[in-house]
C-alpha cells in the first residue's frame, strides 16, 4: 500500500500526510459495505479520505491513494519495487535524441463509461494537465512539447529537452488516463479504465470499490474493497482487533505494534515509504535564516532518541531527502551527528540564542509526538521554542505552507521524488534559495542514467550540508493485516494504494 | 391558551431568524476567502474568482444569507465547497445517525435516572439514598469520552463482545446496528443520567414537602405510594425543563462520542468539515442543531402548558 | 449546572440580610477540600516539581511508579507526578478565564434585566435564551475555526456558552431584591438605580454568584478535557490532564495508569467543584434546610 499522502510541494501535499486526520470515521459496515464477512470482499483502515474525487483541482494524497491504480490507470505504472512496467503502454520506446518517446498503447481498453480507451485520449489527459489542473505537480509536465496520436493505439509525446523524470511522473496521478466524455463530474463520478468503479462513498465513513464487468486486462482477487477512514488510530486499532476491517493501511500509532506482533491472527509487515519526516526550517527569514542557527539545530536533535521516542523506533534514518527505494539513495546521517555541546556552540556564535522560534507543527500524530521532543532536545541546547498545533490540513496549510508564517514545522512530506519541488523552487515553504543546487536537479533531469544517480547524490548532499531542514526520520511502511491477506507491498513507492495485486490465501 | 401558543410561535420564529443571522454572520466575518480556501493553496486568481461565481460568493452578504436560507427552508442546501457533493443529503444521513444515537442515549438516562432519582428522593436519609447520590456525584464527574473509552476497553477489546466502533444503519443489518449502538448510547446515557437523577431527587424532595402529600402521609400512605398517587407529575415540570436543556448537551456531546466511536454522525461531519474549512457546511450544521435546540425548548414551553394547569394562566 | 438547578437556587436565596448560618454540610467540607488541594498542587507547581515536566527523556520511557518517579513516567519519558501537578494550573486557568467571562457578562445582564421595566427584562432574557442555542462544545468548536485551537480560545468560548446560566441566575435574585423593602426605601429616597444596584443588589446576589462559578468551574473542567481529547484544547507540551488521557489512549493496554492518574484527577475536581457548589447552595438556602 502505498500509501498515503504526500504532499506536495507546493501545496498540497501536505495534505496528505494527513494523515490523520480527517475524517473520520467510520466504522464499520457502514453503508457502504456489503458485510464485513465475505470472503470477496475486503476492508482497509485509512486515515485521510480524501475530500472529492478530483485531483486534477484538490491537493492531497488522499485522492490518488484510493483511486490511482485502481479506477484510473496510467500508460505505465511502478510495481511494488519501485521499476517502470507497462501498463495501458504496452511497450516504449525512447528517440536517439532522447526527447520523444513512442508507446504503443493497449487495443482493448474501455473506460467504465463504455468508450473505448484510444491514443486521442491520451494526447487529450496529457494536454489536459497543462490546460485544466490546478494542482502544483501540473507543472512536472511542463516539458511536453507536443503529442501526437499517430493511430488509436501510437501515441508519440515529444519533450522540449530531455527528461528523465518525465516517464517516472507519468506513472503518478498527472499520468492518469481521463476520457473524452468523463471529465464532466470529475469531483464526484470519476471515469478510468480501472478494474474498479465507486460504487458507494459514505462521507465520513467509507469508499467502496467494485470490480468492474469488462475490465481489459486481469480482474482482481476482491470483488468488492471497502476504504474505511479513521481519525483516531487507537479507534483503527481496535476495529482490526474487532473484526470490522482487514488490513491497516497505516499504522499511525506504531507504540501500540505489540497488540498484534505477539497475535497469530495478524502479520505485520515493516518497510520503507516515500514520507521523509522533515523539520522545516524556514531559509527566507527569522532565526532559522541563519546558517549557524541551522547547523546548531542540527546538531542538537538527538535522531535516534527522537525517532524510539516518537515512533517507537520504526522508521529509518535518512539524513537527507531521499528515501531507500530511489535509486540515488545514500546514507547521509553522518553530515551532523548528535553533538549538543557544538550545537550550544553554534547557538552561542549564531547570536539567535534569545529570539523565541515557532514551531508550528500540523495537528497529526507524528507531528505532535516528535513536536514534543524537538522542543525539548532545541532547549537543552540553548534555543527558546514556542510549539503552535495548527489544525490540518486547513489552518497549517495556509499559515505554514502558503504563507511560510514560520520558523520551524514538522511534516511527512510524502510525495514520490519530491526534492525538487520542497527545495529546488525558492518559493517553497522552506524559502530554500541555491542555485547550484538547481543547476544539479536539472543537469541529472537531461543527463545520462549514471549522471543522473551522481548529480542527484551530489544534490542531496548539499541541501543537507546547508541545513536546509532537519530530516527526523522516513516514516516506516507500518502495515497490520489478517494472516491470511497477501500481496501486500512491504515498501510503499508510489501515490497509489495498489488494490489490484491483493488476494486472501 | 391559543394566545400563549402564537406568542410561542412567534417567540420561535424569532429566535430562529436572530440566531440564522448571528450564524451566518460569525461565518461570514471569517478570515479567509472559502473559495480559495476550497482550491488550496497554489491555485490561480481566475480559478478562484471562477469558483467564487459557480457558488454565489460574489453576491452581496445580504444576497447570500437569504440563498442560503432559501435553500435550508427548501432543503436544497446546495453543493459543499470541498467536496462539490449535494450537502443536504449528506445532513439528512447524518442527522439519522446522531438522532439515533441521541435518542436512544436519552432514553437510557430517563430510564436509570427517573427511578434512581425518586428513590434517592424518596431515601434521601438514609444510607442507601447517600450512597446513590454519591454514586451520580461519581457519575457527573466523569467526561463521557472516558467511560467510552473504558467500555471499549472492557467490552470489545477485553472480552470481545461488541465491535469496538463503527456504525451500521438498521435497515442493512439491525442485529449489528444494535451491537454498535449500545456502548456509544451507553457513554452518553450514564452521564447524562448521573447528571438526571440529582435533578430528579431535588424535584422529589420539593414535591414531597409539598402539604398535600404531607397530608396524605399523615394518613397512612406510605411515602413512595403518596409519592406515585399524587405528586410525579407536579415533579415533572422541573425535570421536563433539565431533559430539554440536556439535549442540547447531548447533542453536542455526541460530538465526542462520535470521534471516540467512529460513527458517521453530525457531530463527525462538524469536525470534519471545520478541519477542511468546508464552511458552508459548518454553518449548516451549525445552524441544525441551534434549530433543533430552540425547537426542543419551544415544544417544552408546550409540554408545560399540558402537565402544568397552574401556567396555562399566564406568567412564564 | 443547568437552568434549571439555578432556578431552584433563585427561587430561594433571599437576601443577605435575612440569611441564617447554616453548619458545614458534608458536601461543603469534601468539596471545599478536593478544591483546596486542587488549588494547593497549582500554588506548589510554581515552586517545586519532583522532575521538569515538559522534560523528554528517552531513556527513562515508560517506567513504572517508583520512589523516583512516583506514577511513572510516559512515553516521552517525562515524570507523570510532575505532570499531574502542572496540570492543575491548567485546570484553574481554564476555569478561572471560563467563569470569568460568564461571570463578568452575566451578572451585570442578569442585574440589569431584572433592575430594567418588565418587557425589556424579558426582551433581554429573550436574547439570553438564545445563547443557549449555542451549547458550550459547539461554540468552542466554531471559536477554535475562526482563531485557532487554543486553551484560552476554547475556554472564552465556554465562558460565553455560559453567560446565560448566570445572567438566568442573577435576573431571579435581583427581582427578589427588589421587593425588599429597603430597596424600596432606597429608591423612595431618590437614589439612581446604579447606586442601588452597586449598594443593594450586588451583595445580595453575590452568594448565588459563587454558587454558580463553583458548578461552572466544574463544567469547564471538563470542557476542557473534551476539547483537549478532539485537538481543539490545550496543546503541548503544557500540561493538561485532557491531553493527558489523550496521549494515555495509544498505550491503553500496557499502561493504564497513564490513563488513571489524569481521568481521576479530572473526575476529583469535577466532583469537588460540583459538591462545593452544593454546599455553598445548601448553606444559602434557607429552603433546603430541613433535607439534611
Amino acid at each position: 500500500m502505498k500509501h498515503h499522502k504526500r504532499p506536495g510541494r507546493g501545496t498540497g501535499a501536505v495534505a496528505a500526510t494527513l494523515a490523520c486526520l480527517l475524517l473520520a470515521s467510520c466504522s464499520a459496515g457502514s453503508t457502504a459495505t456489503g458485510g464485513s464477512a465475505g470472503k470477496n470482499s475486503l476492508n482497509i483502515g485509512l486515515t485521510a479520505e480524501p475530500a472529492n474525487f478530483d485531483f486534477t483541482k484538490t491537493e492531497g494524497a488522499a485522492i490518488p491513494q484510493a483511486l490511482l491504480y485502481n479506477v484510473y490507470e496510467t500508460l505505465v505504472k511502478l510495481d511494488q519495487s519501485g521499476k517502470i512496467r507497462p501498463q495501458l503502454a504496452t511497450s516504449w520506446s525512447l528517440s536517439k535524441d532522447r526527447r520523444t518517446y513512442t508507446f504503443h498503447l493497449v487495443k482493448n481498453a474501455t473506460f467504465s463509461n463504455g468508450a473505448r480507451f484510444t491514443a486521442e485520449d491520451a494526447k487529450f489527459s496529457i494536454e489536459r494537465v497543462t490546460t485544466d489542473w490546478t494542482l502544483v505537480q501540473k507543472t512536472q509536465m511542463d516539458v511536453v512539447d507536443t503529442v501526437r496520436a499517430v493511430s488509436p493505439t501510437e501515441l508519440k509525446v515529444t519533450l522540449k529537452r530531455p527528461s528523465n523524470d518525465w516517464l517516472y511522473r507519468m506513472t503518478t496521478r498527472i499520468g492518469a488516463m481521463f476520457s473524452r466524455t468523463g471529465v464532466s463530474k470529475l469531483a464526484t463520478e470519476p471515469v478510468g479504465t480501472g478494474p474498479y468503479v465507486v460504487k458507494n462513498w459514505n462521507r465520513g465513513d467509507s469508499i467502496t470499490l467494485a470490480r468492474r464487468h469488462g475490465y481489459w486486462a486481469r480482474t482482481p482477487h476482491f470483488a468488492s474493497v471497502t476504504l474505511k477512514y479513521f481519525k483516531d488510530p487507537t479507534a483503527m486499532n481496535n476495529a482490526l482487533l474487532t473484526g470490522t476491517i482487514n488490513v491497516i493501511g497505516q499504522m499511525q500509532s506504531p507504540e501500540s505494534l505489540y497488540r498484534f506482533q505477539n497475535n497469530s491472527k495478524y502479520k505485520v509487515i515493516e518497510g520503507t515509504t516515500n514520507g521523509e519526516v522533515v523539520l522545516s526550517l524556514n531559509n527566507g527569514s527569522g532565526p532559522m535564516k541563519n546558517p549557524k542557527a541551522r547547523q546548531a539545530v542540527r546538531y542538537a536533535i538527538d535522531h535516534k532518541a527522537l525517532m524510539d521516542t516518537c515512533w517507537a523506533g520504526r522508521g529509518k534514518l535518512i539524513g537527507s531527502m531521499v528515501p531507500p527505494t530511489d535509486p540515488w539513495y545514500q546514507n547521509l546521517t553522518d553530515l551532523y551527528p548528535y553533538d549538543r555541546d557544538k550545537a550550544k556552540k553554534l547557538v552561542e556564535e549564531s547570536g539567535e540564542a534569545g529570539r523565541t522560534l515557532r514551531l508550528r507543527i500540523p495537528t497529526l500524530p507524528y507531528a505532535t509526538a516528535c513536536g514534543t521532543v524537538v522542543k525539548s532536545q532545541l532547549e537543552q541546547a540553548g534555543f527558546k521554542v514556542k510549539l503552535d498545533q495548527l489544525e490540518f490540513p486547513a489552518a497549517w496549510l495556509t499559515t505554514v505552507f502558503k504563507n511560510a508564517d514560520y520558523d520551524m514545522s514538522i511534516i511527512g512530506h510524502v510525495e514520490p521524488r519530491d526534492m525538487q519541488t520542497v527545495f529546488g523552487n525558492e518559493k517553497s515553504y522552506i524559502r530554500y534559495d541555491n542555485p547550484e543546487f538547481r543547476a544539479l536537479l536539472a543537469k541529472a533531469d537531461q543527463g545520462t542514467r549514471e549522471q543522473q544517480i551522481t548529480d542527484m547524490r551530489a544534490a542531496a548532499r548539499l541541501v543537507s550540508k546547508d541545513a536546509a531542514a532537519d530530516w527526523l526520520f522516513l516514516l516506516p511502511n507500518l502495515m497490520v493485516a489478517d494472516k491470511d491477506i497477501t500481496g501486500l507491498p512491504v515498501n510503499s513507492v508510489s501515490e497509489s494504494l495498489d488494490l489490484t495485486g491483493l488476494g486472501r490465501s | 391558551m391559543i394566545v400563549r401558543l402564537v406568542q410561542r410561535i412567534g417567540i420561535l420564529l424569532a429566535s430562529l431568524v436572530v440566531s440564522s443571522v448571528l450564524v451566518f454572520a460569525f461565518m461570514a466575518v471569517l478570515p479567509g476567502d472559502p473559495a480559495r480556501v476550497a482550491l488550496g493553496t497554489s491555485a490561480s486568481d481566475s480559478a478562484v474568482a471562477q469558483l467564487r461565481e459557480q457558488f454565489g460568493l460574489d453576491r452581496s452578504l445580504v444576497a447570500q444569507y437569504f440563498s442560503w436560507i432559501h435553500g435550508l427552508v427548501t432543503f436544497d442546501p446546495g453543493d459543499s465547497y470541498i467536496s462539490h457533493a449535494p450537502i443536504g443529503p449528506q445532513l439528512a444521513d447524518r442527522l439519522q445517525v446522531t438522532l439515533w444515537l441521541v435518542g436512544t442515549g436519552m432514553v437510557i438516562a430517563c430510564v436509570l435516572a427517573l427511578p434512581v432519582g425518586t428513590l434517592m428522593a424518596v431515601r434521601h436519609r438514609k444510607p442507601s439514598g447517600l450512597i446513590l447520590s454519591a454514586l451520580s456525584q461519581v457519575g457527573v464527574a466523569v467526561p463521557a469520552f472516558l467511560a467510552g473509552i473504558l467500555l471499549i476497553t472492557v467490552f470489545a477489546v477485553g472480552l470481545g463482545w461488541l465491535p469496538a466502533n463503527g456504525w451500521t444503519p438498521p435497515v442493512q443489518d439491525p442485529v449489528l446496528f444494535l451491537k454498535q449502538l449500545v456502548m456509544p448510547a451507553l457513554s452518553l446515557g450514564i452521564v447524562q443520567a448521573a447528571v438526571l437523577t440529582r435533578y430528579v431527587r431535588s424535584a422529589v424532595l420539593d414535591v414531597l414537602r409539598e402539604d398535600y402529600l404531607r397530608t396524605a402521609r399523615a394518613k397512612g400512605l406510605r411515602p413512595t405510594r403518596a409519592l406515585l398517587r399524587h405528586g410525579l407529575r407536579n415533579a415533572a415540570v422541573p425535570v421536563v425543563t433539565v431533559l430539554a436543556l440536556q439535549l442540547a448537551t447531548l447533542l453536542v456531546g455526541s460530538v465526542v462520542i462520535e470521534r471516540v466511536f467512529v460513527i458517521p454522525g453530525l457531530g463527525s461531519l462538524l469536525l470534519d468539515s471545520v478541519a477542511n474549512r468546508d464552511l458552508i457546511v459548518v454553518q449548516d450544521v451549525v445552524m441544525i442543531i441551534a434549530m433543533a435546540v430552540l425547537l426542543v425548548n419551544f415544544l417544552v414551553d408546550m409540554v408545560y402548558l399540558l402537565i402544568d394547569p397552574r401556567l396555562r394562566g399566564g406568567a412564564s | 449546572m443547568s437552568a434549571a438547578a439555578t432556578e431552584t437556587a433563585v427561587a430561594s436565596a433571599g437576601p443577605a440580610g435575612r440569611r441564617r448560618r447554616r453548619p458545614v454540610t458534608g458536601s461543603l467540607l469534601v468539596g471545599g477540600l478536593i478544591v483546596a488541594i486542587v488549588i494547593g498542587m497549582a500554588l506548589l507547581s510554581f515552586v517545586w516539581t519532583p522532575h521538569d515536566p515538559t522534560l523528554v527523556n528517552p531513556a527513562v520511557r515508560l517506567q513504572e511508579p517508583s520512589a523516583e518517579y512516583w506514577f511513572g513516567t510516559d512515553k516521552f519519558g517525562r515524570d507523570v507526578f510532575s505532570q499531574v501537578l502542572m496540570g492543575s494550573r491548567t485546570t484553574l486557568f481554564v476555569g478561572f478565564v471560563a467563569v470569568g467571562v460568564a461571570a463578568l457578562v452575566g451578572v451585570p445582564l442578569g442585574i440589569v434585566a431584572g433592575m430594567a421595566p418588565r418587557w425589556c427584562g424579558e426582551l433581554l432574557m429573550r436574547g439570553n435564551d438564545l445563547l443557549l442555542a449555542f451549547p458550550a462544545l459547539l461554540l468552542a468548536i466554531m471559536f477554535a475555526a475562526v482563531y485557532g485551537a487554543g486553551t484560552l480560545v476554547a475556554m472564552v468560548a465556554i465562558g460565553i456558552a455560559s453567560i446565560p446560566h448566570f445572567a438566568r441566575l442573577i435576573r431571579g435574585g435581583t427581582l427578589q431584591v427588589m421587593e425588599t423593602e429597603y430597596v424600596i426605601a432606597a429608591r423612595a429616597a431618590g437614589r439612581g438605580p446604579f447606586a442601588i444596584a452597586v449598594r443593594h443588589v450586588l451583595p445580595n446576589v453575590s452568594s448565588l454568584v459563587i454558587v454558580q462559578a463553583s458548578v461552572g468551574f466544574a463544567i469547564a473542567v471538563l470542557a476542557e478535557a473534551a476539547l483537549s481529547f478532539l485537538g481543539f484544547g490545550t496543546p503541548p507540551p503544557t500540561p493538561s490532564w485532557g491531553r493527558m488521557l489523550q496521549e494515555s489512549q495509544e498505550l491503553l493496554s500496557i499502561a493504564p495508569r497513564l490513563a488513571v492518574f489524569p481521568g481521576v484527577a479530572i473526575a476529583l475536581a469535577v466532583l469537588g467543584f460540583n459538591l462545593l457548589g452544593d454546599g455553598l447552595r445548601d448553606r444559602f438556602d434557607p429552603k433546603l434546610e430541613d433535607r439534611r
